[in-house]
């Protein structure tokens, strides 16, 4: 260093010195806190710098659509438009101000026309099932003028924001609700469920809840999309990283054909309105009021078990749960009250077959040898019908059974037994079944469940009920568990014979009937009823998945078996006799095409056990066409309606007439009804000035 | 006041050109100090321009140059008038600049964020307190030069009245930061200046006590203290400052040795750290330039700092010696404060780099100190009186 300036004193250069030593010695710290932060924690504070720059965005798919058997859309996706808040922008106001901006957007919201409560809203931001940085969806489906509205004026609502996603539509409204389904929120439980699933669920995402909507849930899901973006402080997107685009979920086509299940669910409802107009029965018991407050109708294709109809009285609309149901419309789709309009009871709803059950037994007859050359009867041999039975060497129970109307049908075999629906006949075999040594008391059962009664049918819809086929050790077994609601716990014979006839403890629901009947029909072959017919590609249309047939087995049906049953059962439409004795359903389908489309059927009446209360009968009908090759089932079950042939019959033989007849309506959504009264009134229009004109001739004839 | 008899004897230059003391010019000084302030321009651009290539936005780099420019002219025009000359002129400039200090306290003054230091005049912001603290280093150097080398109590406690001044009217703009570097100032030249030892630790000790009761006193609102303390845990911290010193340490971190390159870093083109233009800018350093750009800007102080202290020694009297001495216990606080609560190491206290920081106050005032020094280096063989 140059020498100093000579004025200074040696205090002066110490006093330099120390100076510059101070000066000196705070690059020190410096230093060794760059050396720390950037060379010993570098890694960490890259890290931490990514996660603060980079942003991976979920962006949702859209749902694949749900289609008919000929591609027409059940189920669509239109844009909604939701208003979502920013818990942190919005925590910014402050707690006392929260409440103001609840309610002032509660009312503003009201006010377009989507009815809101400050709670929903306040609950949106309270929730905790969102992070805290997401945009926390809090109404559904706004109209576009108000989300105009709340930008213009988003000083007023810091933290409200409005986003645009697709919810689901249903062109032809309610129709094959119970079908479809519906989705919604993933719940607790569900969010657990769906982490292990291949395509990924966020909080916010729809599920299917039932139906086809959740059968196919995994096929229907779209695959979200992500990006990796790299953001600032204010979230605004810098760059795009990495892209994956989301992906559409599939279309799944069903089996179901619209028009079809139009006609069905209008029959149902028009046959259950009919049922409802029978005037009020007086008995010995009490008042018999016919309430006919629900009931089911499938209709199966049995030469591959393809569901063509499924309809369940009553039904909802799933516009409902199209951004989430409010819980009063929820209170009350699941009120007993109200006969649980979301039950689908084609699948859900567990009746006593009753009469229907009868070619089953009449099978196990057959299938046994209890008739035939070497059994008690043969198949063409008479049986006296005197219109009761008493059980040989009754042991206890009820031990003198009746027809239906105490009804005397006299001489019958086994075809003319099914075409009148004799009891006494079936009580017959069920106690030579119970009695005769070297026949199993439980063959009746046997026939049943080989037929496919008493267990799921494995049909492509989720939450089906297996029915019932009661027996001896099930019968101990329910004892056992429930004393009270059995005299005893015994096994009688009386049960048997309650059982040959589709009564007791037989329950089994409108579609195992319908399969049964399918098998019984096509020569043995016992299907899973499918619903789903393929998954399409959503883009290019392709097949993805076809779902073919799946046959359960082949049941033992030889024609010497099937011929005297189906001929029996193809009189209960068509048979009278001489004095006036006719099948149980030969009035329903009176004046019915029979030359052109041959149909069968069985009718049957069940009753239904309530504690306490007396109700009318369950009436049911199972028809099925055109034979010899028939390719259509139809079931129909109405609650508390009356005799089956009565009232059950003609709902059938309505559905089958216009098939029959080739006079199956085309059923229209929405934009075609809208189409067609649009050409409607132009056409009115162009007529208008027609009429003038007409008038005048008329005036002029006059 | 020139003395043409002693400019004969030491004069390297023999024609007696009046431009003779520019050959004395302490080069190493204009340089690093110009370098600082391109660097700073720059880094200032890169925290400014915003994330669309096609429409960077060079205002805040066009306005810095024009300000290092003139503050390039400032620092010449400061060197050109002898020092010695000058003194005439320093206790008008002084109390000039004590006006401006009260006047901005008055509703003339404008506020931001919490602090009330500057006047507006269009799109430009003057703040009196940068420049005061040069006019602040001649009043005090002016004034300690009489003495002679030795202080005694008088003398001592007339120089801290008159340090009492601007220190109190910052602290009524609630600028805690700018009065540290005037505490800093005073204490540096009161050291030169031939303070007792024991009259410097009373002083401490008595300010030690001042700031604690001050602390405790409620003086301080809640934010200033959360600035004050985030840095010691910011982390756990949920204000402002902590999440201002916790990005800006990210930043620096993620620097790492060699940056990532100029205009590349993630954090400063996220602008996640609040002021990084101006007393944040080191974290765009750190990030951008890494572990070396850091230490090269940390150089560029040392040898600014070395040349001023190299002055402080060669000059031909005490009045230059303090001067040189102020500047540069101006600069190795201010660049060790706001440096260091860059790093997290110091509390907020809201300073800018010297000539690094944007901000057109605090570069003329650098360079006019810069030209100060210049004066006197310039001037070393030209014996007083």
């Amino acid at each position: 260093m140059a020498p100093a300036s000579k004025y200074l004193h040696q205090s002066h250069r110490l006093r330099l010195a120390i100076l510059a030593a101070v000066a000196i010695s705070l690059f020190v710290p410096l230093i060794a806190r760059l050396w720390y932060l950037q060379v010993i924690k570098e890694t960490a504070f890259i890290e931490r710098a990514t996660d603060n720059t980079t942003e991976t965005i979920i962006e949702t798919a859209p749902r694949g659509r749900i289609l008919d058997a000929e591609g027409r859309v059940l189920v669509d996706n239109r844009p909604s438009i939701v208003v979502t808040i920013d818990k942190e922008e919005m925590a910014t106001v402050g707690e006392d101000a929260l409440d103001d901006l609840f309610f002032d957007l509660a009312t503003e919201i009201s006010r377009s026309g989507s009815l809101t409560k400050v709670v929903e809203i306040e609950d949106g931001y309270r929730s905790n099932r969102y992070g805290p940085f997401a945009q926390v969806p809090v109404v559904q489906d706004i109209s576009k003028e108000l989300q105009i509205y709340l930008a213009e004026y988003s000083y007023r609502f810091p933290g409200v924001n409005t986003t645009v996603t697709t919810v689901r539509d249903y062109p032809y409204g309610s129709l094959a609700a119970h079908i479809l389904g519906y989705v919604g929120l993933l719940s607790e439980d569900e969010i657990a469920s769906v982490s292990s699933k291949k395509k990924t669920y966020l909080a916010n995402d729809e599920i299917g809840k039932t139906g086809i909507e959740l059968f196919y849930e995994d096929a229907l899901r779209g695959t979200p999309g992500t990006k990796v973006v790299t953001v600032d402080k204010f979230n605004n997107i810098l760059e795009i990283n990495e892209e994956v685009p989301a992906k559409a979920g599939s279309d799944v086509q069903l089996t179901i054909n619209i028009d079809l299940q139009a006609l069905a669910e209008q029959e149902l409802e028009r046959g259950l309105n009919l049922a409802r107009q029978q005037p009020t029965k007086f008995e010995e018991e009490g008042v018999v009021i016919f309430n006919a407050p629900a009931g089911a109708m499938v209709v199966l294709d049995p030469r591959n078990g393809s569901i063509l109809a499924m309809a369940s009285y009553p039904s909802f609309d799933p516009e409902l749960f199209v951004s989430g149901i409010s819980q009063d419309d929820f209170d009350e789709l699941t009120d007993p009250g109200n006969y649980l309009p979301l039950l689908n009871r084609t699948i859900q709803g567990q009746y006593p077959p009753g009469s229907t059950f009868k070619p089953f037994t009449a099978y196990a007859a057959l299938d046994t040898g209890l008739i035939g050359s070497r059994g008690i009867l043969g198949i063409d041999s008479m049986f006296y019908d005197e219109g009761k039975f008493s059980i040989p060497n009754c042991e206890g129970g009820t031990c003198e059974f009746q027809n239906a109307g105490e009804a005397a049908y006299g001489d019958v075999d086994l075809r003319l037994a099914l075409t009148y629906s004799s009891d006494v006949y079936f009580y017959n075999l069920a106690a030579s079944f119970d009695i005769l040594p070297g026949f199993d008391l439980e063959s009746v059962q046997v026939a049943a469940r080989s037929f496919g009664y008493g267990v799921r049918t494995g049909v492509t819809i989720a939450n089906e009920g297996s029915g019932r086929i009661p027996t001896p050790a099930s019968r101990r077994e329910a004892y056992r568990e429930n004393p009270d609601a059995f005299l005893t716990g015994q096994w009688l014979t009386g049960d048997t014979l309650n059982t040959s006839i589709g009564q007791g403890d037989v329950l089994a629901t409108p579609l195992q009937i319908a399969n049964a009947y399918s098998a019984l029909v096509n020569g043995g072959t016992l299907f899973a009823p499918n619903l789903g017919k393929m998954v399409l590609n959503p883009i290019t249309g392709d097949t993805e998945v076809e779902f073919s047939p799946r046959i359960l087995r082949e049941i033992y049906l030889p024609e010497t078996f099937s011929d005297p049953i189906l001929e029996g059962l193809a009189g209960v439409t068509t048979w009278r006799s001489d004095i006036g004795t006719e099948g149980t359903a030969y009035n329903a389908f009176k004046d019915f095409p029979h030359e052109d489309w041959p149909v069968s059927g069985k009718t049957g009446t069940s009753e239904k056990q309530v504690e306490g209360q007396l109700i009318a009968d369950y009436g049911l009908f199972v028809g099925w066409g055109p034979n010899p090759d028939p390719e259509y089932v139809a079931v129909v079950v109405l609650e508390e309606a009356g005799f089956g042939g009565q009232v059950a019959a003609p709902v059938v033989r309505r559905f089958f007439e216009r098939i029959a007849r080739n006079i199956v309506p085309r059923y229209l959504n929405q934009d075609e009804l809208d189409e067609l009264a649009k050409q409607e009134l132009e056409q009115s229009r162009l007529n208008l000035g027609n009429e003038n004109t007409e008038e005048e001739e008329v005036q002029e004839t006059s | 006041m020139r003395d043409t008899t002693s400019k004969k004897k030491f004069n390297l230059n023999p024609t007696g050109d009046p431009w003779s003391p520019w050959l004395h010019i302490d080069i190493a000084l204009v340089l690093s100090s110009i370098a600082l302030a391109v660097t700073g321009a720059f880094m200032v651009y890169s925290a400014t321009r915003g994330n669309n290539p096609e429409l960077y936005d060079r205002s805040y780099l066009n306005r810095q140059f024009l300000f290092v420019g003139v503050g390039t002219a400032a620092m010449i025009g400061s060197a050109y008038v002898p020092y010695r000359r000058l003194r005439d002129w320093v206790p008008m400039v002084f109390w000039a600049g004590m006006v401006l200090l009260f006047l901005v306290l008055t509703p003339l003054g404008v506020e931001r964020n919490g602090t009330r230091a500057w006047f507006e005049f269009g799109s430009f912001q003057l703040q009196p307190s940068e420049l005061c603290k040069i006019a602040y280093i001649f009043m005090m150097a002016n004034y300690l030069e009489r003495f002679n080398g030795r202080l005694d109590i008088r003398q001592l406690g007339n120089a801290l009245l008159l340090g009492v001044v601007p220190i109190g009217l910052i602290l009524m703009e609630t600028d805690v930061g700018t009065a540290l570097v005037f505490i800093a100032i005073t204490m540096g030249m009161l050291l030169v200046a031939g303070a007792q030892a024991k009259h410097i630790l009373i002083l401490t000790v008595v300010g030690i006590f001042l700031a604690v009761v001050v602390w405790s006193s409620g003086l301080l609102q809640d934010y200033q203290q959360d600035r004050l303390t985030s840095f010691i845990d910011p982390e756990s911290s949920q204000t402002e400052a902590a999440y201002q010193q916790t990005q800006a340490q990210i930043a620096i971190g993620s620097g790492g040795l060699t940056g990532q390159g100029f205009g590349q870093g993630q954090q400063t083109r996220g602008e996640f750290v609040p002021e990084q233009h101006t007393d944040f800018i080191f974290s765009v350093i750190g990030e951008e330039f890494g572990f070396v750009g850091s230490l090269v800007i940390l150089g560029l102080f040392g040898i600014v700092m070395w040349r001023c202290m190299r002055t402080a020694r060669k000059s031909p009297d005490l009045l230059g010696t303090l001067i040189s001495c102020g500047v540069m216990t101006l600069f190795a606080f201010q660049m060790f404060q706001s440096v260091g609560m860059t790093l997290g190491i110091m509390p907020i206290t809201g300073i800018p780099i010297p000539f690094v920081s944007y901000g057109g106050s605090s570069a003329i005032s650098c360079f006019i100190g810069i030209g100060l020094v210049l004066n006197v280096h310039m001037r070393r063989y030209q014996v007083v009186r």
